[in-house]
């Protein structure tokens, strides 16, 4: 046996499949732990086999990307193998998700939770974007939860290095409701502001316990937007109206954040008209909404280990499918939630925006 | 460093410098005990084949290895024109081949005919990087324009080429380090007007010394940015101070170590400059021939053999699955319900817990 088969097989020994708690398309993820410590995993298991072009490209992407990136607010890659023609992701085991948290109405969220929650999140971005990674699919889905309370940044299937200006990348990225304006216009030079929308979008989600911005086709969501924000003007935002898919929405005027976000403070609803502002060179990056006057005032963050957690993390044998939520299928009400919530459209969306970027013959996505 | 109070370099983060970063002696070294351990295995394999029939044979040494290493990188440049592939695609293969042949020796994998025919390595390799690098072409384009070459023969070797890497497919260039310091030029208080057009034939010749680093091991054993720097002093050495004198004070100790490190890697670069002899690579690939491993190549008697076992343990592992699948369902109660059927003996079964 050769070297390198001989490295991967022992890799592969290090780790135990105990349960296959969710199947996909393209994935299937088993509980399991580290054979030596009985430390819990999640192995996600990609089928390669079936792809005509070889290792798909968002395996590549997750791979590449999460073999980097070692920050306590981003999912944690311990190891990779194959087995045959699949390939294997040991992942570190995380029990619940940001989406999960937020639907389960037994829960009441503190200010102080939902600014912490905020403070892991634009901490594990603004280490994502000071490596040159885009994640260009951050939703409350892909927010895991550790035991601990420790926010992770998962499913890095979408995400990318920048491209230097003036090199186009695709605008087909981002789950509708999180999605910027200026990739709904079709703009194909972009930066770290879309990931800032994506944040602004899930902060309000948790003050509001449903989605903030959720429309109902590409078309529509635009108008969601406008219907909130106001529609943009020239001066607000200049030149959005020569991007590639410009189309006008009417007039809408501006509603203050105030009228629908009664009870926050006026710090909260100032960082959020930062991470929602049209003009993508003038929302805040990571790194200074983490110096912004709201991270600093009273009430201060929760600890995580004091943070909500659901019911379902509570008890054991849960499912995995938040490590892929486009692709896997579980057998909890939390599926059921999912399947009968208009968000079964996230379902498809990623996926197709995966296709789109992964059949391009030509360089430029 | 540490005097100069600046930041640990993101760079030492990466699993670049983590894990393919060598001395110029720990490179031998790990190419010199892949090759015995290469060639104890072919031995064996020959031997047991036909006993005495290693000792006929001219194995090929750690630096025949190596030259033909540098030409199947010289392909892959050629491949990349051909394609018009982005830089980072050419450069992100050419790591990739010079990190598989860190894990896997010649003699095991060798290309049907080196001269005559891109090496499937190479162009799996290559394969790959289009798609790290976020520039995927189908494969089928890929190969239809590649003679000889069936989707098959790219895709059998992905998995290879990906686990030989460690999964690793993030690289880092020394003409992206280039390019920043090029712009830090640019950006320099005293910069003559308009530097990025007056003085671009540097940039050009500096670009041409990274390139040409490229067949050299010189990433293997300095950072981009050394390299890129390196590049520029030969290229231009009043740019090189200029760049240096606005990042370190004149007296500082890391400018004199620098300057040692930029000679050595000038070293590098111009031996690899020189054109690769074409008759020596052609003599150790004829040699190559007769001393790679017999169980690779296909419709061998160790081939064959090889095969053979592989599929005798791949059976047995289904027998065994299937005896206790049924004993399960008779313990269920039912042997003939619908709980069998659905458990029959899977051939496609790709679960690899037992």
């Amino acid at each position: 046996m050769d070297a390198v088969e001989k490295a991967n097989t022992e890799r592969q020994k290090r780790w135990v499949k105990d349960q296959k708690v969710g199947e996909g398309t393209y994935a299937v993820v088993y509980r399991g732990r580290e054979a030596s410590t009985n430390r819990k995993v999640a192995i996600k298991k990609i089928k390669v086999g079936q792809f005509k072009d070889g290792l798909d490209m968002s395996a590549i992407r997750e791979v590449k990307y999460l073999r980097e990136l070692k920050h306590q607010n981003v999912i944690e890659l311990l190891d990779v193998f194959s087995s045959k023609t699949n390939l294997n992701l040991v992942l570190e085991f995380l029990d619940s998700d940001l989406e999960m948290i937020i639907k389960d109405r037994s829960l009441v969220f503190l200010p102080a939770d939902i600014k912490s929650w905020i403070a892991m999140t634009f901490r594990g971005l603004e280490f994502c974007h000071r490596n040159w990674i885009l994640h260009r699919d951050l939703k409350p889905n892909n927010l895991l939860i550790a035991s601990d309370g420790q926010l992770k940044i998962a499913d890095f299937g979408l995400a990318r290095d920048f491209a230097d200006p003036g090199y186009k990348m695709t605008c087909q990225v981002i789950t509708r409701w999180y999605r910027p304006p200026e990739l709904l216009y079709g703009c194909r030079y972009y930066s770290t502001a879309v990931d800032i929308w994506s944040v602004g979008c899930i902060f309000a989600e948790l003050m509001l316990r449903t989605p903030y911005l959720a429309g109902e086709s590409d078309m529509d969501q635009l108008k969601t937007i406008f219907r909130a924000l106001g529609t943009p003007s020239e001066q607000e935002w200049p030149g959005h109206t020569k991007l590639p898919d410009y189309v006008p929405m009417g007039q809408f005027p501006k509603q203050p954040l105030r009228d629908l976000f009664t009870a926050a403070s006026a710090d909260t609803l100032n960082l959020l008209g930062q991470c929602l502002v049209y003009e993508p060179r003038k929302r805040i990056t990571a790194k200074d909404a983490l110096h912004h006057a709201y991270f600093f005032a009273l009430p201060y963050p929760s600890h995580p280990t004091k943070l909500p957690k659901c019911a379902a993390q509570l008890t054991a044998a849960l499912p995995l499918e938040e490590l892929d939520g486009n692709t896997l299928t579980g057998k909890t009400s939390r599926l059921k939630r999912k399947l009968t919530s208009p968000s079964d459209d996230t379902k498809t969306r990623p996926a197709v925006a995966r296709r789109l970027d992964f059949t391009k013959p030509t360089p430029g996505s | 460093m540490a005097a100069l109070k600046i930041p640990k370099p993101f760079y030492e983060a990466s699993t670049q410098f983590k894990n393919w970063r060598y001395s110029p002696q720990s490179l031998a070294q790990v190419r010199s005990s892949l090759n015995a351990a290469a060639v104890a295995v072919i031995r064996n394999t020959f031997e047991a084949d036909e006993p005495g029939s290693s000792s006929a044979v001219s194995f090929l040494a750690p630096d025949e290895e190596l030259l033909l290493v540098r030409l199947y990188v010289s392909k892959i440049t050629q491949l990349c024109g051909f394609f018009r592939f982005p830089e980072e695609v050419e450069a992100t293969a050419v790591s990739y081949l010079k990190r598989f042949y860190l894990k896997n020796t010649v003699m095991d994998w060798h290309p049907k005919n080196v001269m005559y025919g891109p090496p499937m390595r190479s162009l799996t390799a290559l394969f790959l990087a289009t798609k790290t690098t976020n520039n995927p072409i189908s494969l089928e384009a890929y190969t239809n324009n590649i003679p000889k070459t069936n989707p098959s023969d790219v895709l059998d070797l992905e998995f290879l080429v990906a686990q030989s890497l460690g999964f690793e497919f993030a690289v880092w260039h020394a003409h992206r380090a280039l390019w920043g310091i090029w712009l830090d030029l640019q950006n320099a208080p005293d910069a003559p007007p308009n530097r990025a057009a007056s003085q671009s034939e540097v940039y050009d010749t500096a670009l041409r010394h990274v390139r040409a680093s490229r067949l050299s091991d010189a990433e293997l054993i300095y950072t981009p940015s050394q390299i890129a720097l390196a590049s520029l002093s030969m290229a231009s050495p009043e740019l090189m101070a200029e760049w240096a004198a606005s990042k370190f004070p004149a007296d500082s100790p890391s400018l004199s170590m620098l300057q040692s490190t930029l000679a050595s890697i000038t070293t590098l670069i111009e031996s690899a400059a020189r054109p690769v002899d074409v008759e020596a690579v052609r003599g150790v690939d004829l040699r190559l021939k007769l001393c790679k491993n017999p169980e690779k190549v296909v419709g061998s008697k160790a081939y064959l053999a090889k095969k053979a076992e592989e599929e005798r343990k791949a059976e047995e592992k289904r027998n065994r699955k299937a005896a206790v699948d049924v004993q399960g369902a008779m313990e269920e109660g039912d042997p003939f319900g619908d709980e069998l059927a659905g458990r029959l003996v899977d051939y496609d079964d790709d679960d690899d817990d037992d």
